[in-house]
């Protein structure tokens, strides 16, 4: 068992979770209640990173950020910064990755919650902030929760994109995914096993976990 | 009533917009008075209730309330729903699904330290009658009726300068309807503000309003007491709008030989005008409408009469339609010198026992309650 990958794995999941969840929460409430031309060419830029594959993502990730790149070159130059094969450029590629994983949810949890809601709360005398925090969260939990397990699940498990932007660094960038890949190609089934089946267990319990608790908060209505 | 408008909490209204929907009218409602507003569905009532609590900026308009200016597009002026202490109750109550009775309640009233937040909850939900163990449920567990009362008490405990009320009784049964009725007598007289009452149901309006205000196509066609719009409709689409099956067309012949009266030729919807002289009608004169010119004209259920005694000419007619409706009975009749004319009444009491299909009666027009009015009117004038 490669525990340093797995706490790796877990870090950066967890820093996904918090750099992408208020960025995800407002992003969503705001695709479900504003209305514009090109509204659709933005949302189509949201799901984008779940229908492409994610070698492609990688690779227009690395070479846009990579040395070669002019940002990449800039940085290099101007702050002595690298955004590929270490945890900035990991991370740099597992935000992009799970835009639609948080916004998606998040936006369909928005647009559930009815709009006379937030008119009966202004009404009665609550400002927007006020109606966001007492009205509008409180609703939209149940789907911000869902959207919170699924990135990070899938963050735990990502593979194609951190493989392109990090390779396969111990400690740096060799995520649990990554450390399963090597086992097979070295023929070390075995651990591969064990490090397939505890991220196989935890991935399902999370999800089931989210699923659980999102049934009994739409049930306590 | 006329003291009481001009008191510092009555409501003036002056809309006048073109876009996104055309709006239009000019009413006002003093402290005390309830003012039902009337029309079809799409005719701008819940838009005018929606500009009065701020939820809509009108193009043009002014609003003011108590003194208050709300809305004055001249000047700028309009402010936001939290600025105006307006109580509104939903057509669908528009409860929050994930706090109690008593919690939503309390949301009305969150510049309040939280304990007396809960305490005036409680006072406000006792006072429109829910138990200690319904205030703790949340709106999905109460009934229709209860969260009406939830969203009742919501609106008040915002200590409204105005209270406004969209459609609140369209998802109630009969039964607790009666006792919302009660309950909003009650308040009429607890609270000393102008109340308004969006409805599609005349009966309702006429039951609970003081005064009527018609609207149809995003524009207020008439406004006043009931009884009034009732007895002199402006044009014919209020008569329609107001329910008056008795409308007919004719042409106003001129004076009488009688002060204060004149003639209307009854003419038959098929165009033609009858060359009949009985077909005269001698009614009020108003002294507002041309000799020759095209009318429409109403008569009120009450000023048909059954029975040739007393004044007006006695109609032969035959009952071509009975039904008896529970406690009241429908009739058309159809006149027999010319039948395709018909008439609707409406019978109580024992007089309806007589009526049955085929009858021949004979029936009088009241002609102090027939309304004469011009075919094509003009809009009515937005400043007075």
């Amino acid at each position: 068992m490669d525990w340093q990958a797995f706490s790796l794995s877990i870090e950066l999941a967890v820093v996904t979770l918090l750099v992408l969840l208020p960025f995800g929460v407002l992003a969503g409430r705001w695709l479900a209640r504003t209305r514009f031309s090109g509204k659709a060419w933005v949302e189509a830029f949201v799901v984008l990173p779940l229908v492409l594959p994610p070698t492609v993502l990688g690779y227009y990730l690395l070479v846009s950020l990579g040395a070669g790149s002019p940002l990449g070159r800039w940085l290099l130059d101007s702050f002595d910064v690298r955004l590929t094969f270490n945890f900035a450029g990991l991370l740099i590629a597992s935000l992009v990755f799970n835009i639609p994983f948080i916004v998606q949810p998040v936006q369909r949890a928005f647009e559930a919650i009815p709009d006379n809601l937030a008119e009966a709360a202004s009404v009665c005398g609550l400002g927007d902030w006020q109606t966001f925090w007492r009205v509008e969260l409180p609703l939209a939990w149940p789907g911000i929760l869902s959207a919170m397990v699924l990135t990070f699940v899938h963050t735990l498990g990502e593979f194609g994109v951190v493989l392109m932007m990090g390779g396969s660094i111990p400690g740096e960038t060799r995520t649990v995914a990554i450390a399963i890949y090597d086992r097979v190609q070295s023929f070390d089934l075995a651990g591969a096993d064990r490090m397939a089946l505890l991220l196989l267990v935890l991935s399902l319990g999370a999800v089931a976990a989210s699923f659980f608790a999102s049934a009994r908060l739409v049930a306590r209505r | 009533m006329s003291d009481r408008r001009d008191g510092p909490r009555a409501l003036r209204v002056e809309i006048d917009q073109q876009e996104p929907m055309p709006l239009r009218g000019r009413f006002e409602c003093s402290a005390g008075e309830l003012l039902a507003l009337v029309g079809p569905s799409g005719a701008g009532k819940t838009s005018m209730l929606r500009v009065l609590a701020g939820l809509m900026r009108p193009q043009r308009g002014r609003v003011e309330v108590g003194g208050q200016v709300w809305c004055d597009s001249e000047q700028g002026i309009f402010l936001p729903p939290q600025r105006r202490h307006v109580g509104l109750v939903f057509q669908n109550y528009a409860l929050m699904p994930h706090l109690s009775a008593a919690d939503n309640v309390a949301l009305a009233m969150l510049h309040l330290p939280t304990a007396e937040r809960d305490a005036q909850a409680r006072r406000w939900l006792d006072h429109v009658r829910l138990s200690g163990e319904q205030q703790m449920r949340r709106p999905g567990a109460l009934s229709g009726g209860q969260q009406q009362r939830v969203a009742v008490a919501r609106a008040l405990a915002r200590e409204p300068k105005l209270l406004l009320l969209d459609e609140p009784f369209s998802a109630v049964d009969q039964m607790s309807r009666q006792g919302l009725y009660r309950l909003l007598a009650q308040l009429r007289s607890d609270l000393d503000i102008p109340i308004l009452l969006v409805t599609h149901d005349l009966n309702e309006a006429r039951l609970l309003a003081d005064r009527l205000v018609v609207m149809d196509a995003g524009a207020v066609l008439q406004e006043g007491p009931p009884e009034h719009i009732h007895r002199a409709p402006r044009n014919a689409r209020v008569a329609d709008l107001v329910g008056m099956h008795n409308r007919f067309q004719g042409v106003w012949m001129g004076p009488s030989g009688r002060a204060g009266w004149g003639l209307l030729k009854w003419v038959t919807a098929a165009g033609g005008a009858s060359e009949d002289e009985d077909m005269l009608l001698e009614v009020r004169d108003k002294g507002k409408i041309k000799p020759g010119q095209p009318v429409n004209w109403v008569v009120p259920g009450d000023g048909i009469l059954l029975g040739s005694d007393g004044n007006g000419e006695a109609l032969e007619a035959r009952v071509s339609d009975a039904r008896h409706l529970g406690e009241i009975t429908l009739a058309s009749l159809t006149l027999e010198r010319n039948p395709q004319i018909s008439l609707r009444i409406t019978l109580a009491g024992p007089q309806r026992q007589r009526i049955a299909n085929g009858d021949r009666l004979a029936v009088r027009l009241d002609p102090a309650l027939v309304h004469v009015m011009p075919l094509h009117p003009r809009p009515p004038a937005l400043t007075t």
